[in-house]
């Protein structure tokens, strides 16, 4: 057990010492999760809202199919995500294939479920007093749907946490669409798994120190929210 | 436009709900400036014509006209930014208390001298907007959050303000603070009031004239009792009412084993001991519960609890002097059993 002890004093050192290996990998995470975050709230608040608050025919069917996508497997939309972006495929042309943002589009389609399904919820809760006390207030339109946001918004923010935490700490969809590429497109689950296959332990508990570390920080935050909310 | 045509003019209106019918009003005007009380059991449709009035809702048929405008034909947003209504059971923001009383005036992006306009305003309900103004949505009692709600109803100087049961979940204070508020509000600008109550006393005290909502129906004013069924026959045969602590209401007999019966105020004697030279089926003990002057009348309306029934009965001045009679005083109640009618 030896090397389990020493592999973790060196990932303690590679942290403190600014190892630029190690970095890489963490900033690589940090700006493919940001990216598919953005926009997967961007996409996925409107259309939960939409879900939330209107009733129109059909909308069980869609909740069951948005409620199904949550449990998406990575590697799966990794394999549609490549033959769509791969040179063979309908998007080849924009080269997304081994890109940082072609990771993010592939977790973005991963994200926004969870985003839509979430934030729905989180409208439905609502008290249903709230859409006549702003209608007698005089709230039209975009104001209702902004004040109705404001109104849900621990509830929202907790639906972009929870979707923030499933993008840093999938694997499929970087190994797949980043090919995990050195100083590139290499991310801190990616590198994990290969440093792990490689033998080299204390890389991979460096890079597991800090995932853990943010999703103590994600999960902190989560706890805080859900008790104001 | 305001002279010529009332402030609503309701015409062949229906309302269902699914499948049920709620309201159906042949014909109904509300004057501009007035103050019109609306009274009935719950599930009459009370609730359902107040968000007619604010536009909340339309009807299936009919139509609603607003100062001469058909609401259900134009482009009506306009008209309905005059017309604002509280709800019975408030719903504050999740904001601070200045954030909900501004909200209205903010979504009207009308921003001048807003703080002084949310302080007059919340002074106007009589709460203090130093203490007041930073707390959050949750650091209100009932009453205060009633009349916070009734703040940023009143900030919008509305042509219209409805009030649906306004005093239902707050106490005596908060009910008279609200009184205070929209009559000084009617008296300043002129403002409309439309109120649907159970407490016949305060809304007699803040209104010009009380309808009665029956079964989706307009029907008569509100100053009658009400007393629902089912009714039971008797050997004698009369049709009692049994009340929760024993006592009885004897009645002629009903249209229907459950119809309601109606009782006039004018019809009820108010004696401090039980008598027996009152040739009356009815004798009912109860405790005074409340006290008011009946508007354009020497008379006073003493709202008398019998076993958890309100009876309105119509007094003399002189009558209430030579009784004695203040809140909480035991009464004895009589009427004939022939004296209450049917719907």
């Amino acid at each position: 057990m030896d090397y389990l002890a020493g592999g973790f004093l060196k990932a303690v050192y590679l942290l403190i010492s600014g190892d630029p290996e190690t970095y890489t990998a963490v900033f690589t995470t940090l700006k493919v999760s940001s990216l598919s975050i953005t926009a997967s709230m961007v996409i996925g608040i409107p259309l939960g809202f939409l879900l939330g608050y209107y009733e129109f025919p059909g909308k069980r069917q869609v909740r069951a199919i948005v409620d199904t996508l949550l449990a998406l497997p990575t590697v799966v939309v990794g394999l549609f995500v490549y033959a769509f972006i791969s040179r063979r495929g309908p998007c080849g042309e924009l080269a997304l294939l081994f890109t940082i943002p072609g990771i993010a589009a592939a977790q973005t389609i991963l994200v926004t479920p969870i985003i839509v399904s979430l934030t729905a919820t989180a409208i439905e809760s609502l008290d249903r007093r709230l859409k006549t006390t702003l209608l007698t207030l005089g709230a039209r339109g975009k104001q209702i749907i902004i004040t109705n946001l404001v109104e849900a918004r621990y509830a929202v923010l907790v639906a972009a946490i929870t979707g923030y935490g499933r993008a840093i700490s999938e694997v499929g969809i970087s190994m797949m669409i980043g090919g995990n590429i050195k100083w590139h497109t290499r991310t801190i689950t990616t590198a994990i798994a290969l440093e792990t296959g490689k033998g080299e332990f204390a890389v991979g508990m460096a890079l597991g120190i800090v995932l853990l570390s943010i999703a103590l920080a994600v999960n902190g935050m989560l706890i805080f929210l859900r008790r104001r909310s | 436009m305001t002279a010529d045509y009332p402030l609503y003019h309701l015409r062949d209106l229906m309302y269902r709900h699914g499948r049920y019918f709620e309201l159906d009003i042949p014909e109904l005007t509300i004057d501009h400036s007035s103050s019109v009380g609306f009274v009935g059991p719950n599930g009459c449709g009370k609730s359902t014509l107040l968000r007619l009035l604010a536009f909340i809702e339309m009807p299936q048929e009919g139509h609603i006209y607003f100062n001469g405008t058909d609401m259900g034909r134009n482009n009506t947003n306009a008209a309905k930014q005059e017309v604002t209504m509280l709800l019975q059971e408030p719903y504050l923001l999740k904001r601070s208390i200045f954030e909900n009383v501004a909200f209205g005036l903010k979504v009207r992006n009308d921003r001048k001298e807003i703080k002084r306009r949310v302080y007059d305003v919340m002074e106007l309900v009589g709460i203090s907007p130093k203490i007041f103004a930073r707390r959050k949505w949750y650091e209100l009692s009932g009453g205060e959050a009633q009349r916070i709600a009734l703040a940023s109803r009143l900030i919008l100087k509305p042509r219209v303000l409805i009030l649906d049961e306004p005093t239902a979940s707050v106490d005596q204070e908060s009910a008279s603070l609200i009184k205070q508020a929209i009559t000084e509000c009617r008296n300043q600008f002129g403002m409309s009031l439309v109120i649907a109550s159970h407490d016949r006393v305060w809304l007699n005290s803040v209104t010009d004239m009380v309808k009665r909502i029956h079964e989706g129906r307009i029907a008569g004013t509100g100053t009658e009792n009400l007393i629902p069924g089912p009714w039971e026959e008797t050997r004698e045969g009369l049709y009692v009412k049994k009340l929760t602590d024993g006592q009885v209401v004897h009645a002629t007999k009903p249209a229907r084993i459950d119809s309601t019966g109606i009782l006039n105020p004018s019809d009820i004697v108010i004696s401090l001991t039980r008598r027996d030279d009152i040739s009356a089926q009815n004798i009912l003990r109860g405790f005074v519960s409340q006290m008011t002057i009946e508007k354009d009348s020497d008379n006073v309306l003493i709202d008398v609890e019998v076993s958890g029934i309100q009876l309105l009965c119509r007094l003399t001045k002189p009558g209430v002097e030579k009784l004695h009679l203040i809140p909480g005083k035991e009464v004895w109640a009589f009427f004939k059993a022939s004296s209450v009618s049917w719907y």
